[in-house]
């Protein structure tokens, strides 16, 4: 497991990562979504090992990067957002120079580099200079290196930029397969991405935590109203009292007549979606309706990201007891927000 | 407690090996498999070649002059300066412009076996240069006659003259993230050290004493013609020992600095 304790980050006197704490679990892919210069970057090499920490810990599987860096560093298997090759050098010799750098022993390391060329599908390059290599293979080469001795610990520093749409679904694939015996951090901008690949997200925003959790629990909980679509047969005036009267719709927005007596409905939901759609199907057979279509929009992370995002800094000390006192009281999201007086005066060097 | 201490010896060195060698190898590999080394190589050997002839055609029609390697060595130093800068300008310009040294430093190897590899490989290279230019007291040694002890004299104080130059070189490329600023400042640094010594000689200098005798302590200059006369001094090793440990160290601060105090 690795734990991340209170981790800061000031350039000079602007902050880049303000006190986060969060744990990777054991064959976990955790995502790490925030916007450009949200300290995205700043937190992964901190929790490589690259960049100094201005305060707080980082334990990887028991040793501290600062205090233990060798032992940490051992689990450790980093893609940074510029994948770090040779230029001068061919994919081949470049994986085991890394294969060496990573200490994997001698008779292993023909096995070891030909299964991770294997994994990335850069076989066919191997023999090829890194400078005349396409970005997308630079990158699958970075990652190749990543996985060099078989580190429990992964850290992905947005794995898919400059990949076609092909080669995007690739590393996906493999990312999820890592999960068998790695645990993962992977950040990335793209929403899709990190809702198609990771167990649970953390989102971050100059600096702050503004949400740890599964993508479920956090589209479920940041979409205010819900909205039902249906396409009832029969006669329209009946069907609508009838979608009116069940427990929980909030209003119809519209009712459109698509002939042969078939309505379409968009209803306003409130409360439980499923028990409410369970209430509605029921009432509208149990009233000689036929039900041809039922669906809800899916909730989506864009809106949530969105909407975390944007949120208003908190400042002053009203707002923080405000914050305590939701928190203590059981809010349903777990926010970590602290209070910040210079929120704007964060920079990320990129 | 003999017995004791070998295994433990023993243990360490299979280990620092085991670290520092790919380093070490990678950093040979971008010598030697691209022209760079041979190209240096040669034109050391050509400028070494050309002091040879001209050394030689002072022979002619002169009585007072007296050939003598050591002389040769004396005046090849000044062409250093220009050669290993461009030697080791890339050793960490180049890692820090590729952003490989994230790589570097992520990998379980401290920062101070990276810079002593790295310090292997320059003196590697620098030693495969000063091994071509034995061909020149080869071939006098065949038509004529070489003092041998005088020789291998100049060739340790050239050795440690120069692996001192590339400990600054390596300094000074750790400052910058382009080489060629590496190579330039390498340039500048040297020959101001290289003149040091006649600096401190000047009529300015020599009103304070004190100060004459602080700089002068810099000037490496004239404990390499200690070398080149025949002289090992104990001090003179001294000198370039913790010159070169001074400036790895250094290095090694600037490398740990630059971390800290990105952004």
């Amino acid at each position: 497991m690795i734990t991340i304790e209170n981790l800061t980050k000031y350039y000079g006197s602007n902050r880049a990562v303000n006190s986060i704490s969060f744990t990777i679990n054991d064959n976990e892919i955790l995502g790490f979504l925030g916007p450009n210069g949200a300290g995205k970057s700043t937190t992964m090499n901190m929790i490589a090992g690259y960049l100094p920490m201005t305060d707080g810990t980082v334990n990887i599987y028991g040793a501290d990067i600062t205090k233990e860096p060798l032992k940490a560093k051992k689990n450790i298997g980093y893609l940074p957002e510029i994948p770090p090759v040779y230029p001068d050098m061919k994919v081949k010799e470049y994986l085991s120079f890394c294969a060496g750098l990573k200490k994997v022993p001698v008779g292993e390391r023909a096995k070891e580099i030909a299964r991770v060329s294997e994994l990335l599908k850069i076989k066919d390059v191997e023999g090829k200079l890194i400078r005349n290599l396409s970005k997308g293979y630079k990158q699958r080469v970075g990652f190749a290196q990543a996985l060099l001795g078989n580190p429990k610990f992964l850290i992905l520093d947005e794995p898919t930029v400059g990949l076609d749409p092909n080669q995007v679904a690739e590393v996906r694939a493999i990312i999820k397969d890592l999960k068998k015996d790695h645990s993962v951090i992977f950040s990335s901008h793209i929403l899709s991405e990190v809702s198609a690949v990771c167990d649970r997200v953390i989102i971050i925003n100059k600096g702050d935590i503004r949400a740890i959790d599964t993508i479920e629990n956090l589209e479920k909980s940041f979409t205010a109203s819900q909205v039902l679509h249906l396409k009832v047969k029969g006669v329209r005036d009946k069907a609508s009292s009838v979608i009116q009267l069940v427990r929980g719709v909030k209003s119809i927005s519209s009712a459109e007549d698509e002939g042969n007596d078939i309505t379409a409905f968009t209803v306003q939901l409130e409360g439980d979606a499923d028990s409410i759609r369970d209430a509605i199907m029921a009432e509208c057979v149990g009233n000689g309706l036929s039900i041809l279509e039922i669906y809800t929009d899916k909730p989506n992370l864009e809106n949530v990201f969105i909407e975390l995002i944007n949120r208003p800094a908190k400042s002053g000390m009203e707002q923080l007891l405000e914050e305590m006192e939701e928190n203590t009281s059981g809010g349903e999201n777990e926010d970590e927000e602290a209070p910040s007086e210079e929120e704007n005066e964060e920079k990320e060097e990129e | 407690m003999r017995t004791k201490r070998l295994p433990l010896r023993k243990r360490t060195k299979k280990r620092r090996k085991s670290n520092m060698f790919p380093i070490y190898k990678k950093e040979l590999q971008s010598f030697f498999y691209t022209p760079f080394a041979y190209a240096i190589a040669a034109l050391f050997m050509l400028l070494f070649s050309l002091s040879f002839s001209t050394g030689i055609a002072r022979l002619e029609g002169s009585n007072t002059w007296n050939f003598s390697f050591a002389e040769i060595f004396y005046s090849v130093i000044l062409y250093f300066i220009f050669l290993l800068p461009i030697l080791t300008m890339r050793t960490f310009a180049d890692e820090r412009k590729n952003g490989t040294e994230v790589l570097l430093m992520t990998s379980p190897i401290s920062v101070a076996k990276i810079v002593l590899a790295k310090f292997l490989a320059n003196i590697t290279v620098y030693i495969f240069m000063l091994l071509g230019t034995s061909i020149f007291p080869i071939i006098t040694a065949v038509k004529g006659q070489v003092v041998v002890s005088q020789l291998i004299c100049a060739y340790i104080g050239i050795f440690f003259w120069g692996a001192m130059y590339i400990a600054l070189g390596m300094l000074i490329s750790s400052f910058t993230e382009s080489s060629i600023i590496a190579a330039i400042i390498g340039e500048v640094v040297m020959f101001v050290l290289l003149f040091v010594d006649d600096f401190s000689n000047t009529a300015f200098i020599s009103q304070y004493p004190k100060v004459q005798s602080v700089l002068y302590s810099f000037a490496a200059q004239p404990r390499f013609a200690y070398f080149s006369e025949g002289f090992i001094r104990l001090s003179d090793l001294v000198f370039f020992a913790s010159a070169i440990i001074v400036l790895l160290i250094w290095t090694y601060i600037s490398i740990e600095k630059r971390r800290w105090n990105r952004g």
